[in-house]
């Protein structure tokens, strides 16, 4: 389990490591989905700002998640390493989660500069964070798999970069995340809650005492989120190869 | 001792295609084999179905006695692969793709630094280590590849086209750290479309052309069989230059000499040349050339 874990870990620092070496698109990447955040700031009030920020968080894991289909399309179509990596004794399990790892390496600068500025804007708990924590890396599992089902299902390195980009606008700029539900025409919320970003930050926004959601929906909320990884863990499993049939 | 057996072994894709039929051949220990064929003949199929990356339809196939398809775990851990058309990370060195190669394959990190150290002595690259991959040249980033399937130190190498796009002296070099491998044991299984590669590697060689065996020995059976031991060109007679020279391949003594008598006689000139293995493969693969071009 121990030489799983370490070859998990190697894989996904040689995944990231392009970005680690260069420390200044690193900041660019993990600041990313914050960059909305500091325009809702100067135009909105506080409190619009805190739930920004929530949102940015949760997309931040989002994105981390969707992106692994870059790593699991260059990894096997373009470097071919997975081939190198198959002919060794790395395990499946180990390249899945190291490639997953990777981007969120690469985010979590982000991550603990938005949690230590939630902390200073007074509106955290204990139980807020690791509850807003908590439905996002669910989120992330999920996405992470539609990441490998995408990444492995692309044969094109052009649509290996778009499609994640894409999907990133409509589960990330589109939905409300970064902005209230209620924002949204009462016509469109029911369409939004098909979405599972929107759940993610509901939940997140709620822990943070935001919003106020009957305890139906946190329930409905939590199963989309649980049923959603595992459906998307369940077409990855069918969509990406370890060994090509 | 038998290191690599394969019998019957065919391949057909989900999407019907058939890429190997019937493939039968054994590998001994410190052998060099090498998988010829035109493109889309089957050879990277059969490599990555040895390596365990793919799986075989119909047939067996075992390396260092263990089965392809029911005990992949067990072989490896003792093989190693260049794939074909690997790319090294441009923004990394070549000494971040070997030192983390090394740590990936369970290496510790003073054990991965040696073999890294080690690995790039041998390959001509330490002195390139910390350039970005994006910075060296089409030959050292091969280089960099076949390194890196190098660190693992295996039983056995499987290398597709590993030399495409090495110069002269690359090659050479890369041919001779082949051979010091196997000389430590290490088998090797190499495609290539290089025809002189193919004969100064070689122990034994096989030419597979549609997915089937065309031929199955070593360089000289190839050549002797297919009767190509040696090549006579002549040269068109004077003041007929733009004729064909007349490519012959006598089989005695007695043919050789008719040749020499025939060129003093009609004043041509006369070049014998020792039959290559590129002359024998377009033999052994020609008849199905002529076929698809009639």
């Amino acid at each position: 389990m121990k030489s799983k874990i370490r070859e998990a870990m190697y894989i996904g620092l040689f995944d990231a490591l392009p970005l680690l070496r260069d420390p200044m698109l690193l900041v660019v990447i993990s600041l990313f989905s914050f960059l909305p955040v500091i325009f809702i700031f100067v135009f909105a009030d506080q409190a619009s700002a805190v739930q920004s920020l929530i949102g940015a968080i949760v997309l931040t894991f989002s994105f981390t998640g969707l992106f692994a289909s870059q790593s699991v399309f260059f990894n096997k179509q373009w470097f071919r390493f997975q081939d190198m990596f198959v002919a060794s004794k790395v395990s499946p399990a180990s390249y899945a989660l190291g490639l997953s790892l990777s981007g969120l390496v690469v985010a979590l600068p982000g991550v603990v500069v938005a949690l230590v500025l939630l902390v200073l804007s007074g509106t955290s708990s204990a139980t807020g964070v690791v509850l807003l924590l908590g439905t996002s890396i669910l989120l992330w599992i999920g996405l992470v798999f539609v990441g490998f089902a995408i990444g492995a299902t692309t044969k094109n390195a052009r649509r290996a970069n778009s499609i994640p980009q894409v999907l990133s606008i409509a589960l990330g700029f589109l939905p409300p995340v970064y902005y209230p539900l209620s924002r949204l025409p009462a016509i469109a919320q029911p369409i939004a809650m098909l979405i599972p970003t929107t759940h993610a930050a509901q939940l997140a926004k709620y822990y943070f005492g935001l919003i106020s959601i009957p305890a139906s929906e946190v329930a409905i909320g939590w199963a989309y989120l649980i049923g959603f990884a595992a459906l998307m863990g369940f077409i990855a499993s069918r969509r990406a190869h370890w060994v090509d049939p | 001792m038998e290191v690599v057996r394969v019998e019957g072994l065919g391949k057909t894709y989900p999407g019907g295609t058939k890429a190997l039929e019937g493939v039968s051949f054994s590998i001994d220990r410190g052998e060099i084999f090498c998988l010829l064929g035109r493109n889309g003949a089957g050879k990277t199929t059969l490599l990555r179905i040895l390596a365990t990356q793919l799986k075989p339809t119909v047939g067996r196939a075992s390396v260092l006695g263990h089965d392809v398809l029911t005990d992949p775990r067990a072989i490896r851990p003792h093989i190693a692969v260049v794939p074909q058309e690997a790319r090294p990370q441009m923004l990394l060195s070549p000494y971040d793709h070997i030192f983390y190669m090394c740590l990936i394959r369970g290496r510790s990190r003073a054990d991965a630094k040696e073999r890294t150290r080690k690995v790039m002595d041998d390959l001509g690259l330490w002195e390139h280590r910390d350039k970005l991959a994006a910075d060296l040249s089409g030959g050292l980033r091969q280089r960099l590849i076949i390194a890196m399937a190098m660190v693992a130190d295996p039983e056995v190498l499987f290398l597709d086209e590993p030399t495409i796009g090495l110069d002269p002296l690359g090659r050479r070099s890369v041919w001779a750290m082949l051979r010091g491998l196997t000389k430590k044991g290490a088998t090797i299984l190499l495609t290539t479309h290089y025809l002189d590669e193919a004969e100064v590697l070689a122990d034994h060689l096989l030419i597979v052309d549609k997915g089937r065996t065309a031929f199955l020995g070593t360089v000289d059976e190839a050549k002797g069989d297919t009767g190509v031991g040696m090549r006579v060109i002549m040269e068109p007679a004077a003041g007929n230059g733009s004729a064909a020279p007349e490519v012959l391949e006598p089989k005695s003594s007695e043919e050789i000499l008719a040749i020499v008598e025939r060129g003093l006689r009609e004043k041509r000139k006369v070049t014998f040349k020792p039959a290559s293995l590129e002359d024998a493969f377009i033999k052994i693969v020609g008849g199905s050339i002529e076929v698809e071009n009639t």
